[in-house]
């Protein structure tokens, strides 16, 4: 009796399902993410005023972002202050494949998308096909954010993720504000197809507006597409999660020692995180850019930026992916919640920060874990313990009395 | 003991920090499917020897060889591949993952397949799940902690940590299983226990096994050979009846604490 690997193969073989439990089992929340994400946008988005749109399309990119924060920040137990500098590197690296793209092969950046992607309010929805050929352009563009994104976490991660404990904090905090300078010594936005075509791809590619700012990009970005990645994202989170890959990355966090003493290769697992997180941040930077109404900039690779996604991560709970999705969602409510609220002649909006330190404050004291700690929403041990806890204080109150 | 069937052996190991010399010129050989006890005075460096040997720390010199392949140098990782495991004195579980848990992260180590396979769900992703939940849930059966799997490691009793970090060693399928003290926090009743969970993880595993342990009664009861460490060297080698009667070996546990009550 031994584990062993030709040992555990064969027992898989023995026990593995058919084919057909798999495919339905791994298909299925994907097939109900697309039909949700086109219900959201075919039949939801119409009933929405405009800035109830905005703030559903801005949880759905922070539920992106906190999410994947969540692999590396709540898995591995890394902590990783930079993402705001891969989401923008996504968003400028996406943009200038559908800015320049559309010049290429359209003459003008305007729009060419479906009536499942975001367009400017004068089209007349009628005549547009379902997928139009500018969200093939919006995907790819995506795809090269994302892998932008990726390909620089890995240059990020490999040095200093080697290394123990608070590297990795430093290194990100360092790497969001070299982008975030980076940006801003990049030439001008080239406005014509003519001239654009006279110019090398790599200079394009630097020609994203420097510190003015990134603006004329396509606006592609809709419910549909947010929330339908938002879907992906958080199922392969979780997913992983769940996997024995996950289990590798949470025992990193756990117990680094233990976790190389039981054959995990603890730098191979965090580097993998790291790139996985850093590609979906680039995604979400990707929907960003093409998102009506932003306008892209260095600022968007800020520390603030980064900031409010670890807060969404840490208040969530470390390692929960429903819980990071939840705080997403608060964090982006709250501004809004807080705007024009006054208490006497203070106006609550301006001290966002200050009412973020102390909710982790609190935080800190009455629940260390986070929101759900590593616990799911779905999780019933979760509300088994919580109905407990509530019975134990319930109770207390009584014994007083 | 033939040399032939030598599956560990560990030739002139040495380490400092700093000035102080935890172990020096260390030497030892275990037989394959043997049981040999590491015992020594507080502070002796049995554990500093464990992670010598597991690459926690590289030796300054010496060799540490695992069925012919020197370890020295190579990741804790890819020791653990190479089929060594241990426990820990001052228990490391991953305390927030269930106890189930801690035994399939263990099984990882001799999973095949691909980190996509496990994201899309495929055949054979699922297939290996089960297979590593089965082979955990066999474990921890045979540790009595089966109607515990859904706990949290961190609110096991400790004596049902100490198991459990058994368990977990074994998941990685070893062929040589270090042991830091397992018998540490133990009450009497669970020590008899230990005893003989060990004789049997040794038969049903084949595999050879190294155990530092204060208990002596423990240690001479199980253990075939012995080898006795003070301030960083071997001082003596042989059966248990040997070691006890070795005047240097009474001298060193006598300069510090009666034998019996070598340990709190
Ligand atoms: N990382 C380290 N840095 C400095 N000194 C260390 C380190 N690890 C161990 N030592 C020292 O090395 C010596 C041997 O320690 P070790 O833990 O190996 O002893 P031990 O025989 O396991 O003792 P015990 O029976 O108390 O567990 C001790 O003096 C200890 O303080
Ligand atoms: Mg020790």
């Amino acid at each position: 009796m031994n584990t062993s690997a030709a040992q555990l193969r064969e027992r898989s073989r023995a026990l593995a399902p058919g084919v057909g439990l798999s495919l339905a089992r791994g298909v299925a929340p994907l097939v109900a993410c697309l039909v949700l994400a086109v219900a959201l946008q075919i039949a939801v988005r119409p009933l929405m005023g405009d800035y109830a749109a905005k703030l559903v399309l801005d949880i759905g990119v922070a539920v992106i972002l906190a999410v994947s924060l969540t692999i590396v920040n709540g898995f591995t137990g890394q902590f990783s202050m930079g993402h705001a500098g891969f989401l923008a590197v996504g968003g400028y690296a996406s943009g200038a494949v559908t800015y320049y793209g559309s010049l290429k092969v359209w003459g003008s950046a305007a729009t060419h998308g479906g009536l499942l992607s975001g367009r400017p309010m004068s089209v007349d929805p009628s005549t547009l096909p379902l997928i139009g050929s500018g969200d093939l352009l919006f995907v790819g563009a995506l795809l090269v954010g994302g892998l932008t994104a990726a390909a620089l976490g890995l240059i990020v991660g490999l040095p200093s993720l080697r290394l123990r404990g608070d590297y990795l904090a430093i290194v990100t905090l360092g790497f969001g504000e070299i982008v975030r300078v980076c940006i801003q010594q990049t030439g001008p936005v080239i406005r014509t197809a003519a001239e654009a075509a006279q110019v090398p791809a790599w200079k394009l590619a630097t020609s994203v507006g420097g510190a003015l700012g990134f603006t004329g990009i396509p606006k592609y970005t809709s419910l549909f597409w947010v929330w339908l990645i938002a879907g992906i994202t958080i199922m392969v989170a979780y997913r992983l999660k769940r996997s024995t890959y996950g289990r590798a990355f949470l025992s990193i966090r756990e117990d680094e020692i233990a976790s190389e003493a039981m054959g995990v290769n603890t730098t191979r697992y965090k580097v993998w995180a790291f790139v996985i997180s850093a590609f979906f941040a680039g995604i979400a930077g990707g929907l960003f850019a093409h998102t009506l109404g932003v306008g892209l900039s260095a600022e968007a690779a800020g520390f603030l930026k980064s900031f409010d996604i670890i807060i969404m991560v840490v208040l969530g709970g470390l390692g929960s992916v429903s819980g990071a999705a939840l705080a997403a969602m608060v964090v982006t409510l709250l501004p809004e919640w807080l705007r024009g609220k006054h208490v006497g002649p203070v106006d609550l909006s301006q001290y966002r920060l200050v009412i973020y330190a102390l909710a982790l404050i609190l935080m800190m004291i009455f629940r260390p874990k986070g929101l759900l700690g590593v616990a799911e929403l779905w999780d019933r041990s979760l509300w088994t313990s919580l109905a407990a806890r509530l019975k134990r204080l319930a109770g207390g109150k009584g014994g007083s009395r | 003991m033939s040399g032939s069937d030598v599956i560990l052996d560990v030739r002139g190991v040495s380490k400092s920090f700093g000035g102080l010399k935890a172990v020096q010129d260390f030497s030892l050989s275990l037989s394959q499917g043997g049981l040999k006890g590491l015992i020594g005075p507080n502070g002796a460096g049995k554990t500093t020897v464990f992670n010598l040997l597991t690459g926690v720390y590289r030796p300054d010199a010496g060799t540490v060889r695992l069925g012919g392949a020197n370890l020295v140098g190579l990741r804790p990782c890819a020791i653990a591949e190479a089929g060594m495991a241990r426990t820990f004195q001052n228990i490391r579980l991953f305390g927030q993952l269930s106890v189930l848990d801690n035994v399939r992260l263990a099984c990882h180590l001799r999973s095949s397949g691909t980190m996509t396979g496990a994201v899309l769900g495929s055949v054979f992703a699922r297939g290996q799940e089960r297979a590593m939940t089965e082979r955990a849930r066999e474990l921890l059966r045979l540790f009595d902690l089966a109607d515990r799997e859904d706990e949290e490691a961190r609110n096991l009793p400790y004596g049902d940590q100490r198991r459990l970090e058994i368990a977990r060693a074994l998941a990685t399928g070893p062929a040589v299983l270090l042991l830091d003290e397992p018998a540490a926090g133990m009450n009497p009743q669970e020590k008899v226990e230990l005893r003989q969970l060990i004789r049997r993880v040794r038969q049903e595993f084949k595999v050879t096994i190294l155990l530092i342990e204060h208990d002596m009664g423990l240690v001479m009861d199980v253990c075939e050979r012995i080898a006795v460490l003070d301030y960083g060297q071997v001082i003596a080698e042989g059966t248990p009846a040997e070691v006890q009667s070795n005047p240097r070996v009474v001298e060193a546990y006598l300069g510090e604490a009666p034998a019996e009550a070598g340990h709190a």
